[in-house]
């Protein structure tokens, strides 16, 4: 696959690859979510550390807060502020929570991709477009210059997993599995280092979710991607070089 | 719903260019309309007039900003009309050639001979247009232009007038624009009756009275006179149409008793005493203490036309403050004779009608507001399309701000989205506009037509014609409204979006 270095990326706010700093760190993390006056604790202070290139599975059931871990992971959302504990999520060396939220924002275009389980892809933009949009996104008003590079990145992805018959289709004309691929071109078009995905193979059949997780893999092995995956399944998880286990909001011993 | 967006802001757009067009056209013509009939300027001393008035305009017409001037006199009158009616009309007395230098005397003359039709008379039944009996179109138009007619008795030129083509009542206008005489039954000598066109320019006469007064401006003897018409004119502004009669300035200044006279007085000395006027042919000289002496003719008005930018206010007020200056001067060369320079009155078109100019502004200004909060809907329309838009993209932006959009560039993605919404409905509401006041008086003939609906009453509104004519500017201004309603409503569903909790947003069902 060619890579999509034809992008002049902007220098992102996050270090480079280190053999010695952990890829993402996660120490002490707490999230409460308020429902009206009840508060909803949903993670208990989760500590967690994925090496540069590795695949960790999160497995949890329904509820146990393995989105909302990825949610914080990727900074979409911050976790509670510490009483004193050390509480932090660090992405090479840097704690997002020390993020403004344009920096954050920058995180999320650059360095981290989400794959999410309902594929999240824009209804009334074409397969080309969905995926173009991210590279719009990450580049805002300077996106005029990079448009062909970033169309042409984004066919050659969508080429890699198996979809340049169906450029100018609407999503709605696709099935899950064509969606799924769709969400992960467009995670990758900006060449993060790090790929979040909440249940990537969740709604689909068994045999689709398998060809999406092998080539989930393959790509991972190709970009040397950083992934962490959510899943409640265990089959899924058995693909993961490491599996970590939630059960109501802590992880527990294996 | 952002078709329904655009259209709300198409709508307002068109109704406010509209009115602000037709109204701000009406105020325009009502101004312009002055210099049709008037010039720019007018120095007026009423009823009693001043004298040595050629050399106030030999004067005027020496000033740099004075492109002509002309004598001018205006009085009331009464009309005896051929059919037995009596009529009030304005009376002004003015000189052919040197009026029509001023105004724009000669365009305004109705009867003349015309190479097209009017735009609306598509079958060519303007008799200007064939001939009206034995009348020769040029020689009514000459006749128009000199206020003569030719005597039917003596085959000489005589004095004669220019009533508006509305105050005798003797013509008809039709809905395609042009005017008939009216057909009557008229009683034959040898008893029979046959129908007559009332073409007054071809052999109508006018009897007309006229008070003048004297230096002290109590009135002497009514006199009465009968004028052949020469041609009627159509300003375009009804009033005038309808209340002002041209006649020759010689004739108007005999009828006044402003024309030249002799006037008896006293010589100085112990027997000397005041001046005593006496009429033409009645000089007496039985009193060796009295003297005859010049009283040179008088004008109650002379009129300007300027040089230049007279349209616009400054335009008109250098012009005026130029007039007054030459008038100071020919009040220090005449003291005693005219009215001093502190007295006399100078005025323009707007000065004179400023009450009225200002009503029409206010208005204006008024109908503008009402419609502009009309518009305001169209704001809140946006908001709550937008805010409905946002509620159903819920999804879309928490995967935008999940590949990484910021806040900023939410908002500014929607506010653009209310931009485009405002360009799209700015530019089809300025061309729909364009539209329709281009064509707003075959609209209002149609709406006559069809259900009888007349809201442009000449009567009313002083003019024929509906204001047709867009501003360039007005229509920026409209415009840029039309976009700023837009971002305006897009402003606060922009900012509900750009501050969306990215989580709850992809949670979104």
């Amino acid at each position: 696959m060619t890579p999509v270095t034809t992008l002049t990326a902007t220098p992102s706010q996050v270090p480079a690859a280190s053999d010695t700093l952990p890829a993402l760190c996660i120490v002490g993390v707490r999230k409460t979510y308020r429902l009206g006056r009840v508060r909803v604790p949903v993670l208990h202070g989760v500590d967690l550390s994925v090496s540069e290139g590795e695949f960790v599975a999160i497995l949890g059931a329904s509820g146990s807060g393995k989105s909302t871990l990825l949610h914080l992971a990727g900074g979409l959302d911050r976790p509670d502020k510490g009483r004193g504990e050390a509480s932090r999520i660090e992405f090479r060396g840097v704690d997002l929570n020390t993020m403004s939220r344009g920096q954050l924002d920058r995180y999320r275009a650059r360095d981290a991709g989400f794959v999410f389980q309902f594929y999240h892809l824009l209804p009334e933009l074409t397969v080309l477009q969905n995926v173009v949009i991210a590279a719009m996104v990450r580049r805002g008003f300077g996106y005029a210059p990079y448009a062909a590079a970033c169309r042409d990145a984004a066919r050659k992805l969508l080429e890699d997993v198996g979809l340049s018959h169906r450029l100018n289709h609407r999503p709605v004309e696709l099935s899950g599995g064509e969606r799924q691929r769709v969400a992960i071109a467009r995670a990758l078009i900006n060449e993060p280092s790090l790929l979040l995905a909440d249940e990537p193979t969740g709604n689909l059949d068994r045999a689709t979710g398998e060809s999406i997780l092998t080539m989930l893999l393959e790509i991972r092995a190709r970009r040397k991607l950083t992934m962490l995956v959510v899943t409640h399944d265990q089959h899924t998880a058995a693909r993961a070089d490491r599996i970590v286990r939630l059960a109501d909001g802590r992880v527990v011993p294996g | 719903m952002p078709l329904l967006a655009a259209a709300a802001v198409w709508l307002c757009t068109v109704m406010v260019l509209v009115v602000w067009s037709v109204m701000g056209g009406f105020l325009s013509m009502l101004i312009g309309s002055g210099r049709t009939v008037t010039g720019d300027v007018i120095i007026a001393w009423p009823n009693a007039g001043f004298p040595y008035y050629h050399d106030l305009i030999d004067r005027l017409q020496k000033e740099p900003l004075v492109d002509a001037a002309a004598p001018m006199i205006e009085s009331f009158g009464m009309l005896s009309l051929p059919d037995g009616r009596l009529q009030h009309a304005l009376i002004r007395g003015v000189d052919g050639p040197s009026y029509a230098r001023v105004t724009k005397y000669a365009d305004t003359l109705w009867w003349k001979p015309i190479a097209r039709p009017l735009d609306k008379d598509t079958d060519g039944m303007d008799p200007r247009l064939h001939g009206l009996g034995r009348s020769s179109w040029e020689q009514v138009f000459q006749n128009g232009m000199t206020l003569t007619r030719r005597s039917e008795i003596t085959g000489e030129p005589e004095a004669a007038i220019v009533p508006g083509v509305e105050v005798t009542g003797f013509n008809s206008r039709r809905p395609e624009g042009y005017y008939v005489p009216k057909v009557m039954e008229k009683r034959l000598p040898d008893g029979s009756t046959a129908e007559l066109d009332q073409f007054l320019p071809r052999d109508g006469k006018i009897l007309i009275h006229m008070a003048p007064l004297s230096a002290t401006g109590k009135a002497v003897e009514m006199t009465s006179r009968t004028f052949p018409v020469a041609n009627e004119f159509q300003s375009g502004v009804y009033e005038f149409d309808q209340e002002f009669v041209l006649m020759r300035l010689d004739a108007a200044q005999e009828m006044l008793r402003l024309n030249a006279a002799k006037r008896l007085e006293k010589r100085d000395g112990p027997t000397g005493g005041g001046p005593r006027v006496v009429a033409p042919g009645e000089e007496t000289f039985d009193d060796p203490a009295e003297q005859l002496v010049d009283d040179p003719a008088r004008v109650t008005h002379v009129i300007v036309k300027g040089k230049g930018d007279t349209a616009t206010s400054e335009g008109s007020q250098a012009l005026k403050a130029a007039c007054r200056r030459v008038y100071g001067e020919f009040a220090a060369a005449h003291a005693g004779s005219v009215p001093g320079s502190g007295d006399i009155r100078i005025f323009t078109w707007e000065d004179k009608n400023r009450t009225m100019i200002n009503a029409v502004q206010k208005e204006t200004s008024l109908l503008l507001f009402l419609f502009m909060l009309i518009s305001l809907v169209a704001v809140f329309l946006i908001l709550a399309i937008f805010w409905s838009m946002v509620a159903e993209k819920t999804k879309d932006i928490g995967v935008l701000r999940a590949v990484g959009a910021g806040s900023a560039g939410i908002a500014g993605w929607w506010i653009s989205y209310g931009l485009a919404i405002g360009l799209v409905g700015g530019v089809l509401g300025v061309a729909g506009a364009y539209l329709v006041v281009y064509n707003i008086n075959p609209i209002h003939d149609w709406l006559g037509r069809q259900m009888g609906i007349v809201i442009w009453d000449p009567a009313i509104y002083y003019f024929f014609k509906i204001p047709n004519e867009v501003d360039p500017a007005k229509a920026a201004w409209v415009f840029a409204g039309a976009m700023m309603s837009s971002v305006l409503g897009a402003v606060v569903p922009a900012l509900r979006a750009a501050y969306m909790d990215p989580v709850k947003a992809l949670r979104f069902e």
